[in-house]
């Protein structure tokens, strides 16, 4: 099977007629799409169009939900992404071939090294780790192997990046995400992970395209999670954040405030300490195709200690007030009542006039004394 | 000396004897928890400030939107207690987090504004001078509900004053003034439901969206506090805020263990209730009204004999 | 020089330059109060609900009732134990009372927010007992009333003096038949104020938290009683030397020491209470170097300067130091007052150490505030003045007539 990665642009051009213009183009829209410099389109292109950078996609115990949702992208759309864009190297989903071939594709993958290691699902530990075999090989094993190899390693999904559905209690399988099983294997790459179910594709694409553009990945936090996308919690971006600013919220599913669109938060929304991206990244552009935006509240789909851990109709505390909330003190200024001069020039005015007539009349008093004594 | 040192002699001896008759004088009767007191539990360790509750008392009572000044440093929402908000959420820093303080009535066991009210406009439920919810079913006794009757309120204020919550708020810009304070919505009550509800039906304790703030029995709220200790130590100040202070309140706070209730702006009270060492203080004297009755007629009996003897001494001399 | 010389009316023209300037200082203070009660009391005043009284309570009720306790003061002299000497002394007293009481009546009016709902107050089913101002309410109400009959003999003795005969036998017949009732209204103006005065203490006794620890007692309705007292009567003593200097009354300074050194009696008595209150209750420790502590001395002061004073004036020659040492009076009683009530007062109550809370409130009285009080001071004096012109009030020179046998002479005792 001939590697696609290996056949440089130049040549796919003139075999399929793609003009270098609308490579460009279909680059730069690639770039927009996931928040790109206007100018990153052309380095993309011209990075891509000397070697497009290999991608090995490993699924374990997954839905394939977040394949799934990749596939519904349209900027760049699945097909303009594995064909012009990235070489898909290995593909459970996506290839047409199976068995001995695309485990042979995923060797050649490996052997040539230096590529892009989506991981896909929770790797089991339980017994050894028995309980997730793909091509007769144990998940850990494949995953370590091909992690050594690669150049940069990607979580997608919870499952992949914590555990996700197979790790909620009582866990029989003792699934843990990728980090986690590479972390114990000593295996030092740079790690990505990105978290909910499905991941927005948005921010793999992005991730993705950063690296095949400039060879760098996103700014992380202390998860792994690029910040871009990760970096505030649902509450802070939330459309319906004027409601729960106003205290409107919905009280029971289908109430007035429910169809009025209000607040979620009293029925259990998650928001306000889950760190994703969804309010402001719309999946498959269909703009309030995401939980809240369809009146659930969101479930925290993101966080390890949240989703399939507290009840979905639990809400949690805010950790972070976020502006306009401004409290006041337990005894606020008052606005200091401004003593008017006039005011204060007034009362001392008088407090002295009286003290200064009562003391000229004791005078005149004493002095009417004094005289009186004088004439007798 | 004008007066001889036999009259002062006189007047001690009588003031002495007064004193220790008035010393003997029962004090005030101290004023129980009613068994069918109604109250809210606010628990600082669930608010999370989302000030729901200040937006649905302001709707449930027909209150405006406060007017906009930097006051407080707060340029959207109340910053206190005033003549248009019936309760404020405010805010304490904890080790770079915020604890939240709900302030409203406390609709106290032996209020000090229904003690020093003079015509009773501030009353307990049922316990007034009148009824003044004759439009909404009527008061309930018993409940311990704080109400406002307006129309016995003179302004005086005084109420102001004896509050050591300063709840009571007075509306200064107005020819029409009134006190505005919490009434624990009595007028939500729906007399169909049974329970609490049927009596009153707090618009915040509906709508909080962390349960922060609920609203019960005062019995049932006190039992639940004690029992949210018990299952959760760690998490609560050991005490509950109006248990016994100042005699009590029906509206009870629990605190995180790091802050005082204090600092959360809650007096530190004595047990004894302030109304009932006023009134006792004041009423001592009294004796019922028997001391003002006897000194009268005392006083009238000596002036009359004065006047007599002035009289008769006057007609001797001659004119 | 008898103490009981003959009181009249001063006459003369009513519409002088002082009399003018009252009453246009009155008049600003008029226009000011229609405006509040179109307005409220917000706009006028800098009252807010942490100093929610202002100085409208305190002085223009509590110092003004103050001053006007002279009536009291006297009369329990005169009447009750019977120290007749100071007949003299009584009418100038009850109109002084009679005055100023109104003057407290009437502020309160102003003060009130919702005045129209006070004619709730004489409706006995309605009534809170447990109320303190209820007390003081009702109490004022109703010596406000006995003050002005008591004012009545010298109306009576004014018309039973007039040209007219109907007008003098109307005099002599109401005047006749008031000086029967007279003990029992006596009676009455000696326990009201007993009463009221010592429940204006009381007021404050339900701001416990609130009051600073060095004023805040259980003792504090006798404490107002005590220095009421020696309010009126430094007040009387005061009066009755103005009106020495501008109509040239006459003044018996013998009385005036004699009835001082019942004064300084009363000052004496008072800071001795006080004083071991403070130690009894374990307050000692609150006098340390601030602001309270100052002030108490201030008071402490005021309080004993006059006493000592008092007890050591001669029985004549001495009217300046006698002057002053009852002006000092009046003040130590002013300043007791609104210190209790204002100063020493806070929204947010005080510190376990005796230093306030900070409660975000302020305040100092708005000149909204000052020119209705000084207003109505005003007034009251334009009253008094006019008064005595017309009836005869003031002791200039003649034999007096004791008013508890009204139109008859009486010799002194």
């Amino acid at each position: 099977m001939d590697n696609l990665g290996s056949q440089v642009i130049a040549v796919q051009e003139t075999d399929k007629g793609v003009s270098r213009r609308d490579f460009i183009k279909v680059c730069s829209a690639a770039a927009a799409a996931v928040g790109m410099p206007a100018w990153a389109g052309e380095k993309m292109a011209e990075t891509v169009g000397k070697k497009k950078p290999s991608v090995v996609w490993l699924h374990f115990q997954e839905c394939t939900g977040c394949t799934e949702s990749l596939l519904r992208t349209s900027h760049p759309d699945a097909g303009t992404l594995i064909l012009d864009l990235v070489s898909v190297d290995y593909h459970e989903t996506l290839f047409a071939a199976a068995g001995k071939q695309i485990e042979e594709a995923l060797e050649d993958a490996k052997k040539a090294g230096g590529y892009v290691l989506v991981v896909e699902g929770a790797i089991p530990r339980k017994e050894d780790g028995i309980y997730c075999i793909v091509g007769g090989k144990k998940a850990t094993d494949s995953l370590v192997e091909c992690a050594e190899r690669a150049a940069a390693v990607i979580c997608i999904g919870s499952c992949a990046s914590w555990g996700g559905v197979p790790s909620a209690k009582p866990n029989p399988t003792d699934a843990v995400g990728a980090p986690e099983i590479l972390k114990a294997k000593g295996i030092k790459k740079p790690i990505v992970t990105l978290p909910g179910c499905p991941a927005n594709p948005y921010n793999l694409l992005g991730t993705v395209l950063q690296f095949a553009t400039f060879g760098t990945l996103p700014k992380l936090d202390d998860l792994g999670r690029p910040t871009f996308a990760y970096g505030r919690v649902i509450h802070e971006d939330c459309p319906r954040r004027p409601h729960f600013d106003n205290g409107r919220f919905a009280q029971a599913y289908g109430d007035e405030g429910h169809r009025n669109g209000w607040c979620l938060y009293k029925l259990g929304c998650k928001g306000p300490q889950t760190h994703a991206n969804c309010s402001l990244l719309s999946f498959c552009e269909v703009p309030g195709a995401w939980p809240i935006g369809i009146g659930h509240p969101c479930i925290g789909c993101t966080e390890q200690g949240i989703v399939f851990n507290v009840p979905i109709n639990q809400n949690l505390p805010i950790d972070k007030p976020t502006a306009p909330m401004a409290y006041p003190a337990v005894n606020p200024e008052h606005g200091v009542v401004a003593a008017s001069p006039v005011a204060v020039g007034l009362g001392s005015a008088i407090v002295g006039a009286l003290a200064g007539a009562g003391f000229v009349a004791s005078k005149k008093l004493s002095a009417a004394d004094s005289e009186k004594g004088q004439k007798e | 000396m004008s007066i001889s040192r036999r009259d002062l002699l006189k007047g001690a001896v009588v003031a002495g004897a007064a004193t220790a008759v008035i010393g003997e004088a029962e004090a005030r009767e101290e004023v129980p928890d009613r068994p069918d007191a109604v109250g809210m539990l606010f628990d600082a360790t669930l608010c999370v400030g989302c000030r729901a509750c200040q937006t649905a008392c302001k709707k449930a009572n027909d209150l405006p939107t406060d007017t906009v000044d930097a006051n407080g440093g707060v340029y959207d929402a109340p910053a206190d207690l005033n003549g248009t908000t019936k309760n404020v959420i405010k805010a304490v820093v904890d080790d770079g987090k915020n604890v939240y303080m709900k302030q409203q009535c406390m609709h106290c066991v032996d209020p000090s504004c229904v003690s020093v009210c003079m015509m009773g406009a501030l009353h307990k439920e049922g316990e007034g001078k009148r009824d003044c919810r004759t439009d909404q079913g009527g008061e309930v006794k018993g409940t311990g509900i704080v109400l406002y009757d307006k129309g016995l309120c003179v302004g005086c204020r005084y109420c102001q004053i004896g509050c050591a919550f300063n709840v009571p708020k007075f509306e200064w810009t107005k020819a029409l003034p009134r006190i505005v304070k919490c009434e624990l919505c009595r007028h939500r009550a729906d007399p169909k439901k049974t329970g609490p509800l049927a009596v009153a039906n707090p618009a915040c304790c509906e709508v909080c969206p962390r349960g922060a703030v609920i609203y019960g029995k005062r019995a049932d709220l006190l039992a639940q506090a004690k029992q949210r200790i018990a299952a959760d130590s760690k998490r609560y100040n050991p005490h509950i805020y109006g248990e016994t202070e100042g005699g009590g309140t029906q509206v009870m706070y629990l605190a995180p263990p790091a802050l005082t209730f204090k600092q959360l702006g809650l007096p530190e009270l004595p047990e004894e209730s302030s109304a009932h060492f006023s009134e006792t203080m004041s009423h001592r004297p009294y004796l019922h009204g028997l001391t003002p009755i006897a000194l009268y007629a005392a006083m009238a009996f000596v002036i009359n004999r004065n006047k007599k003897a002035e009289e008769a001494g006057h007609g001797e001399e001659g004119k | 020089m008898s103490a009981h010389d003959h009181p009249q009316a001063i006459g003369g023209k009513v519409l002088d330059p002082l009399m003018t300037t009252l009453l246009a200082i009155f008049a600003v203070a008029a226009a000011v109060m229609v405006y509040r009660f179109f307005a409220g009391i917000g706009p006028v005043s800098n009252m807010t609900d942490g100093f929610t009284w202002g100085i409208w309570e305190p002085v223009n009720v509590v110092v003004f009732t103050g001053i006007g306790a002279g009536a009291y003061g006297v009369g329990l002299l005169c009447y009750l134990l019977n120290k007749g000497k100071y007949h003299g002394l009584v009418r100038p007293a009850v109109l002084v009372g009679a005055i100023s009481y109104t003057l407290g009546a009437s502020s309160i009016v102003v003060a009130l927010g919702r005045y129209w709902n006070a004619y709730w107050l004489p409706w006995v089913p309605y009534w809170n007992l447990g109320s303190a101002l209820l007390e003081v309410a009702v109490c004022v109400l109703s010596y406000v009333l006995v003050l002005w009959v008591e004012v009545l003999p010298s109306v009576f003795d004014g018309a039973a003096a007039s040209a007219s005969p109907s007008w003098a036998a109307w005099g002599k017949k109401w005047g006749a038949r008031l000086a029967a009732a007279m003990p029992f209204i006596i009676a009455l103006a000696i326990l009201l104020p007993t009463m009221h005065q010592s429940s204006l203490g009381g007021l404050m006794l339900i701001a416990g938290p609130k009051i600073h620890p060095l004023w805040h007692t259980g003792l504090l309705p006798t404490l107002f009683l005590i220095s009421c007292l020696s309010m009126g009567y430094g007040a009387v003593v005061v009066l009755v030397n103005i009106l020495n200097l501008t109509w040239n009354a006459k003044q018996d300074d013998k009385l005036f020491a004699d009835m001082s050194k019942v004064n300084a009696g009363l000052l004496f008595l008072y800071v001795a209470l006080r004083l071991v209150n403070i130690v009894l209750n374990g307050k000692l420790r609150f006098f340390q170097a601030d602001f309270p502590t100052f002030l108490f001395l201030f008071e402490m002061a005021l309080f004993l300067a006059p006493a000592f004073m008092f007890l050591t004036v001669k029985g004549s020659g001495q009217r300046g130091k006698l002057f002053g040492a009852a002006l000092l009076a009046i003040a130590a009683g002013a300043f007791y007052r609104v210190d209790t009530y204002l100063t020493m007062y806070r929204p947010v109550g005080w510190t376990a150490e005796g230093k306030p809370f900070s409660a975000g409130w302020d305040y100092f009285p708005s000149l909204g505030e000052t020119i209705v009080t000084v207003g109505m001071a005003a007034v009251g004096i334009a009253v008094f003045i006019f008064i005595s012109r017309k009836f005869p009030v003031v002791v200039v020179g003649d034999r007096a007539h004791s008013n508890l046998s009204g139109g008859q002479t009486a010799a002194g005792r």
